[in-house]
C-alpha cells in the first residue's frame, strides 16, 4: 500500500495536442478490443479503438499471424465492421480518458468523409488517421508511400475535421520528409511508426506463410530512430510506436522526443499495467515527470550520426 | 493480457505428448476453454515472443492440465520449465444438453485434449457416449489409454484400426449430439458426417495472436462471409456456423 501511495505521487500526465492524458501510453489501433477492457482500466492515457473504415471490411483470409524473433508480423486486412456499427459501439471504449479514433479509406475523399462524419460526434477527442493502408487511385500504394500523397489526404481531413486534432501515423520508410508533409498540411501530432512491411515462410510447405507487417520488439531500434529524427524536424508533438514492452521502453521512445508511447503487440504478452508500473518505478526512482522526459536527448551529441560509416 | 505464473507439479510424458498439471483453484473452467501458455520468466519471454493456445484436457477443481506436442522453440520451451505462465480460461467451450442423448466425441491428434474434461463432465451431466480417437501412428496414440473405452484408428496401422477416426466411428446419424476437435480438414470432414439430425460442436485449431479477441488473427471463415475469432467466439463452434 505504501508502494502504491509513493507511485501516485509520480506525474505522469501529459498534454497532447491540447488533451490531458494522465498517463502517456496509448493502446495502439487494431491491439485493444472492447472484450478486453476490462483488464486495462487505468493503464492508458487516451482510448484508441481498431481503425474504422466506411463500409464493414471481412479481412484477409488466415492465416493472419506468424510469430518471429522477438515479435510477429500480422495480415489482418483492416477487419472491421465499419463506421456506422463503429460508432453504435463506442461508448465501450469510454473509460473516462479521451477516445482517440483511428480511420482509414480507400480514398482521399474516403478519408475526409469519415472525418466530416467524426467530426459532429463530441465523443471523440481526436482522429489517428492510418496512413499505411492502399491508396486504390495511387495503384494501391500507401497513402505515406510520398509526400505529395500524405499531404494531400491530411489537407483533406483537416478541412472535414477541423475541430479536433489530427494525428498521423506514419510508416517507417521516408519517415521525416513524410511527416514534414504532413505537418505542413495541418497535422496536429504524427504516430511514428505503424509495423514494418515482412514476409513468413513456411519451407516444409513452400508458401507463403504471412505477408504482412511486423511489430513487437523486433522493431523497437527501428522506431526509436525514427522517433529520435522526426522530433528533431517537427514542431508538432510525436506518439512513438513500435515495440514498447516495458516501462524502460516508455522512458527511451519519451526521452527520443516522444510525448506519449502507443502499447500494441507488447499487451498480447503481458498485462499493460505491469508496463506502466515499470515506467512509474523509473520516474520515482529518478525524481522525474513524465512530461519532463520528452526530448531530454536533444542537445546531448549523439556518438554516432545516422548512415556514415563508422 | 495478464498471465498467473504457476509451478508445473507434474509432468507425464504420453508418447509424442507431454501431459502437464498445475494448480489452479481459482475459476470454473468449461470443457472446450483454453488458456494462453508459456515458459514463465520476462524479459526472456520476449523470444518465443507469443504464447500458446491450449485446450485444458482436465481440470477437477484444483489440478488442471494441459496436453500438448513439441512443435517448435515455444513448446519446447514448455517441455522443459518448471515455472509456466498461463492465462485465466478464455473462450466458449463446449454446450451440454442432457436432453440431446447419446454422444460422439471424435478427437483427432493433439485435439483430443478438451475430450478429457468434456467426457468427465458429460459424466457428472449423465450423458451416455462413445469416444473415437485419431492419430497418425502408436506413438501419438499412447495417450489414448487414458481415455477408457475408446475406439482408437491410426492413419499408419500401427496401433488400433488402420484409417480415420470417421472410419473408427462408422455412421453418426444415431447419436443426439457430436463433439469434435482436431485438424480443421478433419473437422470438415466430421460435419459432413454428423448430418444434419444432431447438435454438432466443433473446436477449431487456429494459430494465435493475443488469445483475448484483440488481434483478430485467429479467425475462421463463417457461413454467409466474413470472418469469426476463434478465441472469443470460439474456439468451439457449432458446425453450421463454419463455411467448411
Amino acid at each position: 500500500m505504501v508502494v502504491r501511495e509513493q507511485k501516485s505521487r509520480v506525474d505522469l500526465a501529459v498534454e497532447l495536442c491540447g488533451l490531458t492524458l494522465r498517463t502517456p501510453l496509448i493502446p495502439a489501433s487494431g491491439t485493444l478490443s472492447k472484450e478486453a477492457l476490462d483488464e486495462v482500466e487505468g493503464v492508458y492515457g487516451a482510448m484508441l479503438p481498431k481503425t474504422t473504415t466506411p463500409a464493414a471490411r471481412a479481412g484477409n483470409p488466415p492465416p493472419r499471424v506468424a510469430e518471429t524473433p522477438a515479435g510477429m508480423v500480422n495480415s489482418i486486412g483492416l477487419q472491421n465492421p465499419g463506421v456506422e456499427s463503429f460508432l453504435q459501439d463506442l461508448d465501450a471504449f469510454d473509460l473516462g480518458v479521451p477516445i482517440l479514433v483511428s480511420v482509414a479509406g480507400d480514398t482521399v475523399a474516403e478519408f475526409a468523409w469519415l472525418c466530416e462524419i467524426l467530426a459532429g460526434d463530441a465523443r471523440i477527442s481526436a482522429v489517428e488517421l492510418n496512413l499505411s493502408c492502399p491508396n486504390v487511385e495511387c495503384g494501391g500504394l500507401a497513402f505515406c508511400a510520398g509526400p505529395a500523397s500524405v499531404e494531400e489526404v491530411v489537407a483533406a481531413c483537416r478541412s472535414a475535421v477541423p475541430g479536433k486534432p489530427i494525428l498521423a501515423k506514419l510508416t517507417n520508410e521516408g519517415v521525416v520528409e513524410n511527416a514534414r508533409a504532413a505537418e505542413s498540411a495541418g497535422a496536429d501530432a504524427l504516430t511514428v511508426i505503424n509495423t514494418l512491411p515482412a514476409l513468413t515462410v513456411d519451407a516444409r510447405a513452400r508458401k507463403v506463410l504471412v505477408k504482412g507487417g511486423l511489430s513487437g520488439p523486433a522493431i523497437k531500434p527501428v522506431a526509436l530512430r525514427a522517433v529520435y529524427d522526426v522530433s528533431g524536424v517537427v514542431n508538432v508533438p510525436v506518439i512513438g510506436s513500435g515495440g514498447v514492452v516495458s516501462g524502460t521502453d516508455v522512458a527511451e521512445f519519451m526521452l527520443a522526443g516522444a510525448t506519449a508511447v502507443q502499447v500494441g503487440t507488447a499487451s498480447f504478452i503481458r498485462d499493460p499495467q505491469e508496463i506502466l508500473d515499470e515506467f512509474t518505478s523509473y520516474l520515482k526512482d529518478n525524481s522525474l515527470s513524465a512530461a519532463g522526459l520528452t526530448g531530454a536527448l536533444r542537445g546531448v551529441r549523439p556518438v554516432l550520426t545516422g548512415g556514415e560509416d563508422i | 493480457m495478464k498471465f498467473y505464473k504457476v509451478k508445473v507439479e507434474e509432468r507425464e510424458v504420453l508418447g509424442s505428448y507431454t501431459l502437464l498439471r498445475y494448480r489452479w483453484p481459482d475459476r470454473p473452467v468449461e470443457p472446450g476453454q483454453f488458456v494462453m501458455a508459456r515458459a514463465a520468466g520476462y524479459p526472456e519471454t520476449l523470444d518465443p515472443f507469443l504464447a500458446r493456445p491450449f485446450s485444458f484436457y482436465d481440470y477437477d477443481g484444483e489440478m488442471a492440465s494441459l496436453l500438448f506436442e513439441v512443435r517448435g522453440r515455444g513448446t519446447a520451451l514448455l517441455d522443459l520449465t518448471l515455472t509456466i505462465e498461463v492465462t485465466a480460461p478464455l473462450g466458449k467451450g463446449f454446450h451440454i444438453d442432457p436432453g440431446l442423448g447419446r454422444a460422439a466425441l471424435l478427437g483427432g491428434g493433439i485435439g483430443v485434449a478438451p475430450l478429457k474434461i468434456l467426457g468427465r463432465r458429460l459424466d457428472t451431466a449423465g450423458v451416455p457416449h462413445d469416444v473415437f480417437l485419431g492419430f497418425a501412428d502408436a506413438r501419438s496414440a499412447v495417450v489414448a489409454q487414458e481415455f477408457q473405452g475408446a475406439a482408437v484408428a491410426t492413419m499408419d496401422g500401427s496401433a488400433g484400426n488402420h484409417g480415420t477416426v470417421l472410419d473408427a466411428a462408422g455412421p453418426l446419424e444415431d447419436y443426439g449430439a457430436i463433439y469434435s476437435c482436431g485438424p480443421n480438414p478433419m473437422l470438415a470432414a466430421v460435419k459432413l458426417a454428423a448430418g444434419e439430425n444432431s447438435l454438432c460442436q466443433l473446436s477449431v485449431e487456429e494459430r494465435m495472436g493475443c488469445g483475448n479477441g484483440s488481434c483478430n488473427g485467429c479467425v475462421v471463415p463463417v457461413r454467409g462471409g466474413g470472418y469469426i475469432r476463434s478465441c472469443l467466439e470460439g474456439p468451439v463452434f457449432p458446425a453450421e456456423v463454419l463455411a467448411w
